[in-house]
C-alpha cells in the first residue's frame, strides 16, 4: 500500500484524543514502512510497533489499522500457509486483530518483541481453527514441499523477499529430516508424540531432532535474527 | 526433573509442540525461573522467524475489504462494551447521528412483528369484549338486586298488613272509586294506635309529577296523609300513621296531587269511603 493511500486508508478512523503517542507511532509508521531495511530503520520498527501497541491497549483505532497494515501480509502468509485456504485466513486475521485489540494491554515489550508476540498470536489462533476444522489431511510432507521451493529473487515485497530468504536459506541448510519436524510443528501444529506417529519415528528422535534443528536455526539467522523485526 | 531437563524442553515449547502433560510441567517451572523465562523468549523469536517460510514469491494480500469490516468489528465491539480510553475516561456509548443506520430487517424479524401485531390485536379485542361483558353484569346485577330489594320490601310491607290484620282491635274501611274512577277500590286498616295501611287497586299508574294522596277527614277538615303511587296493575299499598285527632274520622279520601303532597287538597277525590 503507498504512502497515499495508507494515509487515505487510515484518515477515516476516529483519533482519540490525548494520543499524542499514538499519532505519533502511526506518523511514523507511514514513513517507515515494512519494506524498509536497516538497523536504524528496524530499530525504529519495533519502537514504532512498541508504540503502537501500548497505543491500541488506549484504544486507539488509527493505531490498529496501521499495526493491519504493516503486518497483513507476513501475518495473512503465515495463515493461509497453516490453513491452506484464503477465505479461512481472512476469517482468522479478522479475529487476531479483534485480539490484539483486546490483548493489547497484555503484551510487556520487556518479556518479548512485539513481532514475536503478534505472529504467535497469529500461528495460535490459526491451529486452534486447523484442529476446529479436523483437516489436518494433507500429506506428511506438505509442509516441507511448500516451503523452500518458493525462493525467488522477483519477490515484489523487498523486505518480506529478503527476510524469507534469510529463512529459506537457514531451513535449506538444516538436514532434511529436523526441517521436515520443525516445519510440520510450525505450520501444522503437531505435536512431537503426533509428529512421532505421523513419521513413525521414535519419540526420543523426535524430541532430539526438533531441538537440534531449533539450534542450528539459531545459529543459522545469527546476527540476521534482529532484521526479522 | 533437572533444571537442565526443562532447558531442552523450551525449543519444543517454542513450537508448541510439547505434549501436554509436559507443557503443563514446564509451564509450571517458567513460572519460577526467570532464567528459562528468558530462554523461551529467545527460543519464541527463533520460531516466529519461521513465519517468513510461509510467504511466497508473490506474497498474497487479504482483500481489501477485510481491513474495513476488522476496523467496524473493533468498532462495534468497542460501543458495545462501553471500553476505556487511555486516559481512563469511558467512552459514552450513544451514537452519534451520523453513526446511526438503518435497521437491517430480516424475514424472520418482519414475520415476528407480524405475529407480535396480532397476537397483540388480539388481546385487545378480547379485552375490550371482556370489558364491555363485565359492564352489561354490572348493569345486569344493579337490577337484580334491585328486584330483590323491591321484592324484599314488598314482601315485608304484606307481612306488615296480614300482622296487622291480624291484630285484635284492627279496623277495616272500605273506599270505593267516584265518578273521577269509578273502577278503583282500596281497603284501609288501622289499629288503635293509629298505624294504618292502604291497599288499593283500580288506579293507573299517576301521571308524572303526580302522586296519590291519602287524606283523614275530621270534622269536616281534611288532614293530609302520605303519597303513593301504583304499578301498572293499578294496585298499590302504603302505610302511614293516622294523626291523633283524626283517629276518630269517619271518612277517607283519595285524591290525584303534585308528587310530593300537599298540605289541603286540590284534586279530584278519587275514592272515599
Amino acid at each position: 500500500m503507498g504512502l497515499s493511500n495508507r494515509n487515505a486508508a487510515t484518515s477515516a478512523f476516529r483519533r482519540p484524543k490525548n494520543s499524542f503517542i499514538g499519532n505519533l507511532a502511526v506518523s511514523l509508521a507511514s514513513y517507515i514502512p515494512l519494506l524498509q531495511i536497516g538497523t536504524l530503520q528496524l530499530e525504529h520498527a519495533h519502537s514504532i510497533d512498541v508504540a503502537l501497541l501500548h497505543a491500541v491497549a488506549r484504544r486507539d483505532e488509527q493505531a490498529l489499522a496501521s499495526l493491519y497494515d504493516r503486518y497483513r501480509v507476513i501475518l495473512f502468509g503465515l495463515l493461509v500457509r497453516i490453513l491452506n485456504s484464503r477465505e479461512e485466513a481472512e476469517d482468522v486475521l479478522q479475529e487476531v486483530f479483534l485480539q490484539i485489540w483486546r490483548r493489547a494491554a497484555d503484551f510487556d515489550e520487556r518479556r518479548g518483541r512485539p513481532f514475536t508476540w503478534l505472529v504467535t498470536l497469529a500461528r495460535s489462533r490459526a491451529i486452534d481453527r486447523l484442529r476446529f476444522l479436523a483437516s489436518r489431511q494433507r500429506v506428511t510432507d506438505t509442509a516441507a514441499r511448500e516451503a523452500p521451493e518458493e525462493v525467488s529473487d522477483a519477490a515484489s515485497d523487498t523486505l518480506h523477499s529478503e527476510q524469507r530468504e534469510i529463512v529459506q536459506r537457514a531451513l535449506a541448510e538444516l538436514p532434511e529430516e529436523q526441517k521436515l519436524i520443525l516445519l510440520l510443528a510450525y505450520f501444522e501444529g503437531l505435536t512431537q508424540s503426533e509428529i512421532s506417529e505421523r513419521l513413525s519415528t521414535p519419540l526420543g528422535t523426535v524430541k532430539t531432532r526438533m531441538r537440534s534443528g531449533m539450534i542450528k536455526l539459531r545459529e543459522l539467522l545469527g546476527s540476521q535474527m534482529k532484521s526479522l523485526r | 526433573m533437572a533444571h537442565q531437563d526443562y532447558q531442552e524442553m523450551l525449543t519444543a515449547q517454542a513450537l508448541n509442540a510439547l505434549d501436554a502433560d509436559d507443557a503443563r510441567v514446564l509451564e509450571a517451572h517458567v513460572q519460577g525461573c526467570a532464567e528459562c523465562r528468558i530462554e523461551l523468549s529467545s527460543w519464541e523469536d527463533t520460531a516466529a522467524g519461521l513465519a517468513f517460510a510461509a510467504l511466497g514469491t508473490q506474497p498474497v494480500e487479504p482483500t481489501i475489504q477485510l481491513r474495513e469490516r476488522t476496523l467496524q468489528a473493533i468498532r462495534a465491539e468497542t460501543l458495545a462494551l462501553g471500553t476505556f480510553e487511555g486516559d481512563g475516561s469511558r467512552v459514552s456509548n450513544v451514537v452519534d447521528l451520523d453513526q446511526r443506520r438503518p435497521r437491517s430487517w430480516t424475514p424472520a424479524l418482519t414475520w415476528g412483528a407480524v405475529a407480535a401485531a396480532v397476537v397483540f390485536a388480539v388481546l385487545g379485542a378480547s379485552i375490550f369484549i371482556l370489558w364491555q361483558q363485565n359492564l352489561a353484569a354490572r348493569d345486569e346485577l344493579a337490577r337484580l338486586t334491585q328486584q330483590v330489594r323491591e321484592a324484599n320490601e314488598q314482601l315485608a310491607r304484606q307481612r306488615d298488613a296480614l300482622g296487622m290484620v291480624a291484630t285484635p282491635g284492627t279496623r277495616m274501611t272500605e273506599l270505593a272509586g267516584t265518578n273521577e274512577m269509578p273502577g278503583a277500590h282500596a281497603m284501609l286498616a288501622f289499629d288503635q294506635s293509629g298505624r294504618a295501611l292502604l291497599m288499593a287497586k283500580g288506579l293507573p299508574p299517576p301521571p308524572t309529577g303526580k302522586a296519590y294522596q291519602l287524606w283523614f277527614i275530621a270534622g269536616g277538615r281534611p288532614l293530609p296523609g302520605k303519597v303513593f303511587t301504583t304499578d301498572n296493575s293499578g294496585a298499590g299499598m302504603l302505610t302511614d300513621q293516622i294523626p291523633a285527632e283524626a283517629l276518630k274520622a269517619a271518612v277517607f279520601a283519595i285524591t290525584l296531587e303534585p308528587k310530593d303532597g300537599v298540605p289541603a287538597p286540590t284534586g279530584a277525590i278519587y275514592l272515599k269511603s
